[in-house]
């Protein structure tokens, strides 16, 4: 079953996330109720990086393992209505490495996928977009869409 | 005697103690006495001699040995000497016990120094060890000893890749290593906030009640008051 690789991956990458991580990011299991851990469902927080209009930021992103991982890519998610071009309504990130038939190996591990997911945040690719409202407001008032980023990025203080 | 030198050599490596001396005292010998007819004298006699300390001495050998295991204190060596010599009056003899002595001496100030080098070696290891017990909670690269009650935990400061490790215990306040944190970049320790898996760290926690493994990382950040 494929489902003892996706879970004894996930272990390791958990393993070596706690041992190192770069700054400012959270990657954890979900924990139950009960205390034990669901290594399927990854609660995250990334942080928008210093010097950008996301600098300040602290974006929470839900990782959705299948049992198919690493073979398929998990599903990032922000919260739903996350203010990016590159971000479905649902607050789906659409990204190349995310995407099993494009960008996607095996090999990239967790702390690839959030310091990737937090690039995009400053650089989205207009070639790829995922909303409207983001979208149009990137190509065409670059004002508003820097007031509305910076906005957002005071909604997700840090939490400590 | 052929007979008791046998059944003692499996007791006392003696290959290793009279060879040398036997070898030393016939050079010396050859080289003090000119005159042939005592060193043919003494040639001859040096055998017995050798025999009958290997008859007579390995049991006064091993018993010296043994008191030095035991308590480090070297018996007077000169009884055992006097006793021999009540016995046996020729004078090779009686080189042979000086001899015998001298090398005693040398192999346990050899011994000694042994002693001393293993003994400072302890004392290191024992500072290293002790180190965390102090108030001050000294930083260091630990040396992968991995005891039941201690911990290591890497730290990371927010504008420098490397990680800085900290061993500690279980059970120690996390309050101790703000305190050395903050005193290393002499600032106000409540201008300090310690990140562990985005919960900020108290100084109350511990890494045993924050559920901590050996090696995990907790991050600093510097609140710009």
């Amino acid at each position: 079953m494929s489902g003892g690789i996706a879970r004894g991956r996930l272990a390791e990458e958990r393993k070596s996330w706690r041992k190192n991580h770069p700054h400012g990011f959270v990657a954890k299991p979900e924990t139950m109720p009960d205390g034990t851990v669901n290594l399927m469902i990854w609660h995250c927080i990334i942080p928008g990086k210093v010097g950008t209009d996301w600098e300040g930021g602290f974006f929470p992103l839900t990782l959705n393992f299948s049992e198919d991982y690493p073979s398929k890519p998990p599903k990032c998610r922000f919260p739903q209505g996350f203010f990016h071009p590159n971000v479905y309504p649902s607050g789906t990130v659409c990204l190349s490495i995310l995407n099993e038939d494009s960008g996607w190996r095996p090999a990239i591990t967790v702390k690839q996928i959030l310091v990737g997911i937090q690039d995009l945040l400053d650089q989205p690719n207009p070639a790829d977009p995922a909303q409207t409202e983001g979208y149009h407001l990137f190509i065409q008032d670059a004002v508003e869409y820097k007031k509305r980023v910076r906005q957002q990025a005071k909604q997700y203080p840090p939490l400590v | 005697m052929a007979d008791s030198a046998e059944e003692f050599e499996p007791l006392f490596d003696y290959s290793r103690v009279q060879p040398p001396s036997v070898v030393c005292l016939d050079d010396e010998d050859s080289d003090a006495d000119k005159s042939p007819a005592p060193f043919t004298k003494r040639a001859k006699i040096v055998n017995p001699a050798a025999t009958s300390s290997v008859n007579g001495n390995p049991k006064e050998k091993q018993v010296e040995i043994e008191d030095k295991e035991e308590d480090w204190l070297p018996p007077p060596p000169k009884v055992l000497v006097d006793a021999e010599n009540r016995h046996v009056e020729d004078s090779t003899l009686k080189e042979l016990r000086l001899k015998k002595q001298e090398l005693a001496s040398v192999a346990l100030s050899a011994k000694n120094l042994l002693r001393e080098v293993e003994e400072s070696a302890k004392v290191d290891v024992g500072n290293t060890s002790m180190d965390p017990l102090e108030p001050d909670l000294d930083v260091q690269t630990p040396v992968a000893s991995k005891e039941r009650a201690k911990i290591v935990i890497s730290v990371r400061d927010s504008d420098k890749e490397e990680l800085k490790q900290y061993r500690l215990f279980v059970d120690d306040k996390f309050e101790r290593l703000f305190k050395l944190y903050a005193d290393k970049l002499k600032i106000d320790p409540k201008s300090l906030v310690f990140v562990f898996d985005g919960d900020k760290v108290g100084p109350d926690d511990t890494p045993g009640g924050l559920g901590m493994e050996d090696d995990d990382m907790i991050e600093v950040n510097i609140k710009s008051s």
